[in-house]
């Protein structure tokens, strides 16, 4: 399956990181085309192309924008949430680092169609050098008249700024992030108010994922039919990357129509690792549940995911193939969750540390029948009874596990170990 | 207003209610922790949770505000109650079951909830509880101590100090499973308010350093009362045990102390242990040495000052401020009976004491809980030697006959040389609790009730009559001051006989214009705003009202 990338057509074109370099490439051409309309027609124009959030949760961008305010007598801001740390993700971080005026290019886009004057990229603080390339990016962009007091010369005032994170997978939720932005610990607000309405500094807000926020130029460039053309159907629209990471050959970003199939992902990559079988899949980050490989055919987008049971997430597809135990990769997610919950909310606090608690005695060999029961419950009390939806991203995994791999789990109870015990092969393979 | 339908039963409410504020109205009582009407609202603890019709999640209660008609909110179904089952499990896998040993058990939310919404058995068997090692002992400042073990982090302590001390001395550390509530580096929580952490606090993480360890609670009377540490006039309960009190407890006044008590106000009442109290009445004998007599002998004496009255001798009166306003209205009438215009009451300025509430808040400014009720009952000469006279003048060389009533350890009263001046006065009749520096030096003893031991009124600094009861009864011997002017009195007419306070202050309203109209047993629960504009109350016209400091 090929596909003529858009959102990675400047991979490997180190001088497209300067507004001159970007620009032979055909950029800022959405932008130039978005000031020459009114800011409700742009809004107007995102809402039809069908762009829907990349950051996991789905939520129709132009929608979104549409929520901010018109009349109100404060400061409106976009932030982009470029806190990327949702297990398996990496998408992001290629985005930034090859083509930083893309993003930067999207945010005004946002900003111009929405009134914000400000825009703050919130970047987790393990991105040293995405962030070092955007600054850069930024800069050269205030030069060029990009950004600054007359954007392009249209009399449009916008200011970006690159705030780094320091290291919590909870500031990627959104309130989350506005709480750390805003100089505070940072743990999810209580919604509603929403963003849009009392969000960054108590000022209507959009929060938008650095992809989606780079698919906006090209649905300005090229029109919501082009978009609409790309992906499923009109709820699935656009060029999307997926992050495979794990037992394929060349793991790695790919871009393709959203609605790429498992199987076609696996053939992408070059197939399975040393032509093993696939076990399971997650598709959508560490919060996605795991599906089997019966599933290989089901289209990764939103609302097929939805059906199979699982979630889109952010895209982040981890391959495991017939050797991987199961069991221990769940007790790695759960440990996983129990370090990042916040502590807020009782469920979420307790239920994830004890989660992590009942695997790890599985894992060491203590398992009693009665476990795949008491996993399912704590799951059941932390599911939906939280601020955020960290609690149930913490769900996902744990449930998929006893739930799709019922076989997986019993293997582990009453003294037993792994359905498949790993070979060895570094040694011996690495060197052959 | 909007009209909300909780378990079928309905009710109208302001707007911007909460749903648990709503259905305490119909008797509906919302499980929760972290909610607390004086605090911002959270939603953390996740114990309220309850069906909406319309959204298909259940929803926090708390954060749920009652904005238009029609919402219909289920809180008595399975749904519900296995989510509260389900977040008590969690909040008590971790808790110890230190119960026998911790200060909080008996008036614990964990147990309470645990006893209504918890299950019998535990899931959590192989696990180790988290602990967190050292921290089970931290005094946070003089008065907390935090078991942080025992914390479910519901924050309210540190919203506490953040929006209603306004210190900010607590906060949140580390994350997730590992949270943990500490002062920052550097700080103490130490404040005048600080204190009512241990209060809010709904498990027993953090106690009272000062009762930690005194008594179960369960073994407390608890009494309602009023505060004397100053004249804030502070709605406190009394928790005693056969007559000693263990500790005050802030009692819901919205319009004075709402849900708080200062750190000071909670300890006045160790002022009842830290003098000797007085048993029986005691007269001076021919010898000059202080005898033990009973009531009516004692009485006789005083009887005996007041009737010189007639051969022209100056008789003074000094009140206290400790003084309840009908004891005052007494000595008021035994100086109207003596025809003296020497008629005072002491006090003194304190330190600054302010507890905020919706309006503000409530201030005190002095030492002792009622000179301005005593001053309208009619304890304030326009003329005459007057309190200073007597204290720091010559005002008791030129009397014949004084009576005071003695106030608490520390009373200005006690400075020797006060005492030096005061007892030059020829007779000396001293109302008292404890035996004092002045009581060593009186002609007559007069053994009273504290003011937990009666029945009476304090007006405080905003000018509110506020009512209390005895709590527990007097120790053998000692009358409440009611009763021993009352039989005094009787000894001059017969038309006070045998009056109970209740009665006394219905006479008290029908002479005086600013009672005019109550009754001792109608006062509202939350006090009466006085009208003291054609009255005399002195000093009152400089004080602050109502401001935030």
């Amino acid at each position: 399956m090929s596909f003529e990338p858009v959102l990675l057509r400047n991979v490997g074109r180190p001088e497209a990181r300067k507004v001159e370099g970007y620009r032979e490439n055909g950029g800022y051409r959405g932008l130039e085309k978005a000031l020459e309309m009114e800011p409700d027609a742009v809004i107007e124009l995102v809402k039809d192309s069908g762009l829907r959030g990349r950051g996991g949760a789905g939520f129709p961008a132009g929608l979104k924008w549409s929520f901010i305010p018109k009349a109100v007598d404060k400061p409106k801001y976009l932030v982009c949430n470029a806190d990327e740390s949702e297990p398996g993700t990496f998408k992001d971080r290629v985005l930034m680092e090859e083509d930083p005026q893309q993003l930067i290019e999207g945010c005004a886009i946002c900003c111009y169609a929405v009134g914000a004057s400000a825009c703050y990229i919130y970047i987790r603080g393990e991105y040293v050098e995405p962030a070092d390339i955007l600054e850069e990016a930024i800069r050269d962009a205030y030069e060029a008249g990009i950004l600054g007091d007359n954007v392009m010369g249209k009399g449009f005032k916008l200011d970006m700024y690159v705030h780094r994170g320091a290291g919590a997978y909870i500031c990627g939720e959104e309130t989350g992030l506005l709480e750390s932005l805003e100089g505070k610990r940072g743990q999810p607000r209580i919604k509603p108010p929403f963003p849009a309405v009392v969000g960054a500094f108590g000022c209507p807000t959009v929060i938008n994922n650095v992809e989606t926020l780079c698919n906006v130029p090209h649905i300005l460039e090229r029109g919501a039919l082009w978009f609409k053309s790309i992906g499923t159907d009109e709820r699935n629209t656009g060029p999307k990357l997926y992050c495979v990471s794990g037992h394929v050959e060349n793991p790695g970003v790919y871009e393709f129509p959203i609605g790429v199939t498992m199987t076609q992902l696996i053939e992408a990559c070059g197939g399975m690792w040393r032509g093993r079988q696939l076990k399971a899949f997650i598709p959508g980050g560490a919060s996605a549940a795991i599906l089997p490989a019966d599933k290989a055919d089901v289209p990764l987008d939103f609302d097929q995911l939805a059906k199979a049971g699982s979630m889109l997430g952010s895209a982040a597809v981890i391959v495991m193939d017939d050797e991987t135990d199961l069991v221990r990769s769940v007790y790695r997610l759960a440990k996983f969750f129990n370090h990042e919950s916040c502590g807020q909310c009782t469920p979420c606090r307790e239920g994830t540390n004890w989660a992590e608690l009942v695997m790890k005695k599985i894992v060491s060999g203590h398992g009693k029948p009665g476990d795949e029961e008491l996993i399912l419950r704590i799951c059941r009390n932390m599911g939906g009874t939280t601020l955020c939806a960290l609690a149930d991203a913490a769900v996902g995994p744990l449930r998929s596990l006893v739930q799709n791999f019922p076989d997986e789990v019993a293997g582990w109870l009453d003294g037993g170990g792994p359905a498949t015990e790993p070979r060895r092969y570094f040694a011996e393979e690495v060197t052959a | 207003m909007p009209i909300v339908t909780i378990d079928g039963r309905e009710v109208d409410v302001e707007v911007g209610t909460n749903l648990i504020e709503a259905a305490k109205q119909v008797g509906v009582q919302i499980p929760h922790y972290c909610y607390h009407p004086r605090l911002s609202v959270v939603g953390q603890c996740r114990m309220c949770l309850v069906k909406i019709d319309g959204p298909p999640k259940l929803q926090t209660a708390c954060t749920t505000q009652i904005m238009k008609d029609g919402m219909v909110v289920h809180v008595d179904i399975p749904e519900v109650q296995e989510a509260q089952q389900g977040v008590m499990e969690f909040l008590l896998i971790n808790h110890p079951l230190d119960c026998p040993i911790c200060d909080q058990a008996g008036e614990c939310g964990l147990q309470d909830y645990s006893f209504k919404h918890g299950q019998a058995f535990s899931r959590f068997v192989f696990e180790e509880k988290r602990t967190y090692p050292g921290r089970e002992r931290i005094p946070l400042g003089p008065s907390v101590m935090l078991n942080m073990n025992r914390c479910i982090q519901c924050t309210r302590c540190i919203r506490f100090t953040e929006e209603i001390s306004g210190t900010g001395e607590l906060g949140f550390f580390q994350r997730g499973a590992r949270t943990e509530i500490g002062v920052f580096p550097g700080k103490e929580l130490d404040n005048p308010l600080s204190a009512n952490v241990v209060d809010i606090c709904p498990v027993g993480a953090l106690t009272s350093s000062e009762f930690r360890f005194a008594e179960r609670v369960w073994y407390l009377d608890k009494k309602p009362s009023i505060c004397t540490g100053c004249d804030a006039g502070c709605n406190v309960t009394v928790e005693h045990k056969r007559g000693a009190i263990r500790r005050y407890k802030p009692r819901v006044n919205p319009e004075v102390n709402d849900y708080w008590l200062c750190d000071y106000g909670r300890q006045t009442f160790r002022r009842y242990s830290e003098f000797e109290r007085l048993g029986t009445p005691a007269v001076r004998g021919a010898a000059g040495e202080l005898r033990a007599t009973n009531w009516e002998a004692a009485l006789d004496r005083v009887h005996q000052g007041l009737a010189r009255a007639s051969e022209g001798a100056d008789l003074a009166f000094l009140g206290s401020g400790f003084l309840t306003t009908e004891e005052a209205f007494l000595i008021a009438r035994l100086a109207d009976a003596a025809d003296s215009e020497h008629r005072s009451v002491w006090s003194e300025e304190g330190p600054a004491r302010f507890i905020p509430n919706l309006h503000g808040g409530v201030h005190g400014t002095e030492t002792t809980p009622n000179r301005r009720g005593a001053e309208l009952a009619g304890l304030l000469g326009t003329s005459g030697i007057n309190a200073e006279d007597l204290m720091r003048g010559d005002g008791a060389s030129r009397c014949d006959f004084l009576l005071i009533t003695d106030g608490d350890p520390g009373s200005p009263l006690h400075d020797a040389e006060v005492i030096g001046r005061l007892r030059q006065v020829r007779f000396l009749v001293v109302l008292g609790w404890a035996s004092t520096p002045l009581t060593e030096v009186a002609d007559v003893v007069l053994p009273i009730a504290t003011h937990a031991e009666k029945d009476g009124t304090f007006v405080n600094s905003q000018r509110r009559l506020q009512r209390f009861r005895a709590a527990f009864p007097a120790p053998a011997g000692v009358r409440s001051g009611v009763e021993a002017l009352v039989d005094l009195l009787g000894r001059l007419g017969p038309e006070w006989q045998g009056l109970t306070t209740a009665q006394v202050f219905d006479r008290m309203a029908a002479t005086v214009p600013a009672f005019a109209g109550m009754t001792f047993d109608s006062l509202p629960a939350h006090g009466t705003l006085l009208d003291t504009s054609g009255a005399v109350a002195s000093g009152d016209s400089t004080e602050p009202e109502g401001a935030h400091p």
